[in-house]
């Protein structure tokens, strides 16, 4: 595309574009200094910092602050609970928010769907601490309401929910699910809404019915978006919302084997040690991990539909 | 193209320059020279456990002690309280953001200050500007903020000496005919327990006294904790032997674990103990618990009265369940420090021991300004202005008595057992002390195992005391996911800087 342009061409559109530039210089500036300038912070993740001698006399160390996320099996641990909810996340949470969007379309009454979205949107409104407690408030052991009316209600022994490590990936997906899916389905519920209507009465003529015309119309029509948030999803697969894994499970230790994050493990053993080398390590790790698996799925993207790759 | 990536990188360095010229700037005003004239300025960060005051309440309490110190030292202070549950995060915070804090207090985190460099030696300092506060806490007590040598700050004086104690609501066992008395140990609760339990079968009999532990922490003899705070032991020395053990492989550990696990099922804690965030006091409140286990360094009767409104205005009673140990980590728990950041040690310094020694500004500090904030009664005790409580005077920071400067010197509050004062000092003189008194462990070459090793701690141990988790098949997993964190390392280090101390005693 780039080489059939006029060079004449390239550089007036670069003139019509200054305005546009100029618009947008305001939020340059503020990605650089939030974004890139900090980034020279990475040496950090090199040296013994210590406060005396401030970031830049500091010692140099090596590798010696990432030792602590390999020192144990917890970095095996961490790593793979952190990509593991991150995939679930990425497709049930795609999946349901495609169902609910669909649904949601095919309401057609404009009240009924206001409703709807509206009590769907309104778990991403509240604050993890907040939704911390309502879960505790169904989990809780003694006056629970899981525990007290539901399974009493099933004839079954009361559970010990939080000393029970087993329940918990199904706990925290749920938990994720209903903050979060009012949220994700507005967007395909926009991309759905932008579908050329006539394509569903030129399909109603032909005799296709409603099931054909989602398989045949909306959900290929929705594939760009969905690349687009996946890829985006995939990019921070390395990262967990700290709030969900750490308010929820309430920091119970006995829960660490399937809700310790790469986030959670970071905070525990910063916020006691308080050490500025090795929570740069941490982000240092985090950060390349992330770049590298946004490369590779971008380069799976465009094998499989090169239009939709990002880059 | 080119161009673009020519004007980015020039935009990046104008952001970055701007950056660190804004932090060089912020750290010159900060300095001494800035107009204030002759005084030298200390900035004083200190724990409040009650409410932060507004800015214009608490000019008045600031200016009232600039008054004296201005005349007495030649210095000015700034005073910052700070929320005691965002003090350790924000003080550390802003002393590596290069905010002015030049007095600082650690609460139960010593040890990590030291680690962290935030600490400021001052052994060559402390005969000059500190000899008050040295006179008062004594060399002793003074020793357990040394490490290697160096003096990084000195310990609040207080009543250091924590009796682990059963609280329990009175009311209930005298209706039950529950004989207290035959309680000599831990041990002896469970069958108390348990007539509670079949008594009121809706009742929990046991309280966790905060989230992860329901006080058998306290419960297992004299333990040193040689440095580390005993919520996450690395390492001790039991029984005043110099050999630093595990903890968690000794028998009184088993036992206490035991004990919890039978508690557990039996019904007679709290089934969510080691996680819940509900404080003792709180579950008190509620009516549902009969008592907590928890180490408080008041006599038995006094403790009981402080606690009795807290716990929802039930008949309290408290029992002392073991003796009372003294060891390094129960002296520097709470100490104050100089900031490594301070431009003004000396001052600093001098304002800090006026904490120990001026009785009006100790009392300025705490109870804030007299016809406003507190009235001072006729027997020299203290309450507050007529109609107006903790809560509603303009400042106070009474519930920080114990941690600011020297406990002695304060006004009693009113109702307070003249004769409890000396009861607490004479535990600061008589009870039982390490033999690594003065003994601090320096960790700093071992943050990577300590991080590791804290978070399996963090795993297990909260379960393990609190009965969710079963000692017969968990201790032993703990053991092995510790030895996998680098835990004999820790161990083998404590012992080796615990020998070289002991040589040279």
């Amino acid at each position: 595309m780039k080489k059939l342009l006029h060079p004449k061409a390239a550089k007036s559109s670069r003139a019509s574009n200054t305005p546009l530039l100029l618009i947008a210089l305001p939020g340059i500036i503020y990605l650089l200094i939030n974004n890139y300038a900090p980034m020279l912070g990475i040496f950090l993740a090199f040296k013994d910092y210590s406060l005396i001698k401030g970031p830049f006399g500091s010692d140099w160390c090596g590798f010696q602050n990432f030792e602590f996320l390999f020192k144990t099996k917890d970095a095996f641990i961490m790593t793979r609970n952190t990509i593991l909810y991150n995939l679930a996340f990425i497709i049930i949470g795609t999946a349901v928010a495609i169902f609910v969007a669909i649904l949601m379309c095919e309401l057609g009454e404009r009240k009924r769907v206001k409703f709807y979205q509206a009590a769907m949107l309104l778990p991403n409104l509240l604050s993890w601490v907040v939704i911390g407690f309502i879960a505790y408030a169904f989990l809780n052991a003694d006056t629970g309401f899981i525990n007290n009316s539901f399974l009493a209600w099933l004839g079954l022994d009361p559970v010990s929910w939080y000393s029970e490590p087993g329940a918990w990936p199904a706990i925290l997906i749920i938990v994720n699910l209903w903050k979060n899916i009012g949220y994700q389905s507005i967007i395909f519920m926009a991309s759905i809404s932008g579908i050329d209507k006539s394509l569903y009465e030129a399909a109603a003529m032909d005799g296709a019915g409603k099931l054909r015309q989602i398989r045949a119309i909306t959900l290929p029509l929705l594939k760009p978006t969905v690349i687009m948030l996946t890829l985006m999803s995939i990019g921070r697969i390395f990262y967990s919302d700290f709030g969900l894994f750490y308010q929820v499970p309430q920091n119970s230790g006995a829960l660490f084997a399937t809700t310790q994050t790469i986030d959670t493990y970071v905070y525990r053993g910063l916020m006691e040690l308080n050490d500025v080398g090795m929570s740069a390590a941490a982000g240092l790790y985090q950060s390349i991990v992330g770049f590298i698996l946004v490369l590779i799925a971008n380069k799976i993207v465009r094998k499989v539909d090169a239009d939709n790759a990002l880059f | 193209m080119k161009n673009m990536k020519r004007v980015l990188a020039a935009l990046a360095a104008a952001a970055i320059a701007l950056g660190l010229t804004a932090c060089g700037g912020g750290g010159e005003t900060s300095g001494t020279g800035n107009g204030e004239g002759e005084y030298d300025q200390v900035v004083y960060a200190y724990a409040t456990f009650n409410n932060i005051p507004a800015t214009e309440d608490l000019a008045p309490v600031q200016e009232a002690i600039n008054e004296i110190t201005r005349e007495k030292i030649g210095v000015e202070v700034t005073l910052m309280p700070i929320s005691v549950a965002d003090y350790t995060s924000k003080v550390s915070l802003s002393l590596q953001g290069g905010e002015k804090i030049d007095v600082y207090q650690s609460l139960g985190n010593f040890n990590s200050c030291v680690a962290s460099d935030m600490c400021y030696d001052i052994s060559e300092l402390i005969d000059e500007y500190g000899a008050g506060a040295k006179e008062v806490v004594g060399d002793n007590f003074l020793d357990a903020c040394r490490v290697n040598g160096a003096l990084y700050g000195i310990p609040t004086y207080k009543p250091y000496a924590l009796t682990p104690m059963l609280i329990y609501r009175e009311d209930i066992a005298q209706e039950l005919g529950l004989d207290i008395d035959s309680i000599q140990s831990v041990n002896d609760i469970t069958p108390l327990l348990e007539q509670v339990k079949s008594a009121y079968p809706n009742m929990t009999p046991l309280a966790p006294v905060q989230s992860g532990t329901i006080g058998l922490h306290m419960c297992m003899g004299d333990v040193d904790w040689l440095s580390d705070d005993y919520y996450n032991p690395v390492g001790v020395l039991l029984d005043n032997n110099t050999t630093v053990t595990d903890l968690y492989t000794s028998d009184v550990f088993k036992e206490r674990a035991q004990l919890a696990r039978t508690w557990h099922e039996n019904d007679l804690v709290m089934k969510d103990a080691a996680t819940t965030t509900t404080t003792a006091a709180e579950a008190m409140a509620s009516g549902n618990y009969f008592g907590y286990i928890a180490a408080y360094s008041y006599p038995e009767e006094d403790t009981a009265a402080s606690l009795q409104a807290q716990c929802g205005n039930y008949d309290i009673a408290a029992k002392i369940l073991d003796d009372a140990f003294l060891s390094t980590g129960d002296i520097n728990a709470v100490s104050w420090m100089i900031a490594s950041t301070t431009d003004v040690p000396e001052a600093a310094l001098a304002f800090l021991d006026l904490t120990y020694t001026d009785e009006d500004i100790i009392n300025l500090l705490i109870y804030g300004i007299e016809g406003r904030d507190y009235v001072l009664n006729e027997d020299g005790t203290v309450s507050y202005p007529e109609g107006e409580d903790s809560t509603t005077v303009p400042y106070t920071a009474q519930l920080s008595c114990g941690t600011l400067g020297n406990f002695f010197k304060m006004y009693p509050t009113e109702g307070t057992n003249p004769e409890s004062l000396a009861w607490e000092e004479a535990q600061n003189k008589e009870a039982e002390t390490s033999v690594a008194m003065g003994f601090t462990f320096d960790s700093s070459s071992l943050k990577t195992q300590y991080t590791a090793v804290k978070n399996v701690i963090s795993q297990y141990l909260p379960g393990l005391l609190c009965g969710s988790l079963d000692p017969d098949t968990e201790l032993e997993k703990f053991e092995q996911a510790l030895m996998d964190a680098g835990y004999q390392d820790i161990l083998d280090a404590k012992q080796e800087q615990l020998d070289a101390w002991l040589a040279q005693q």
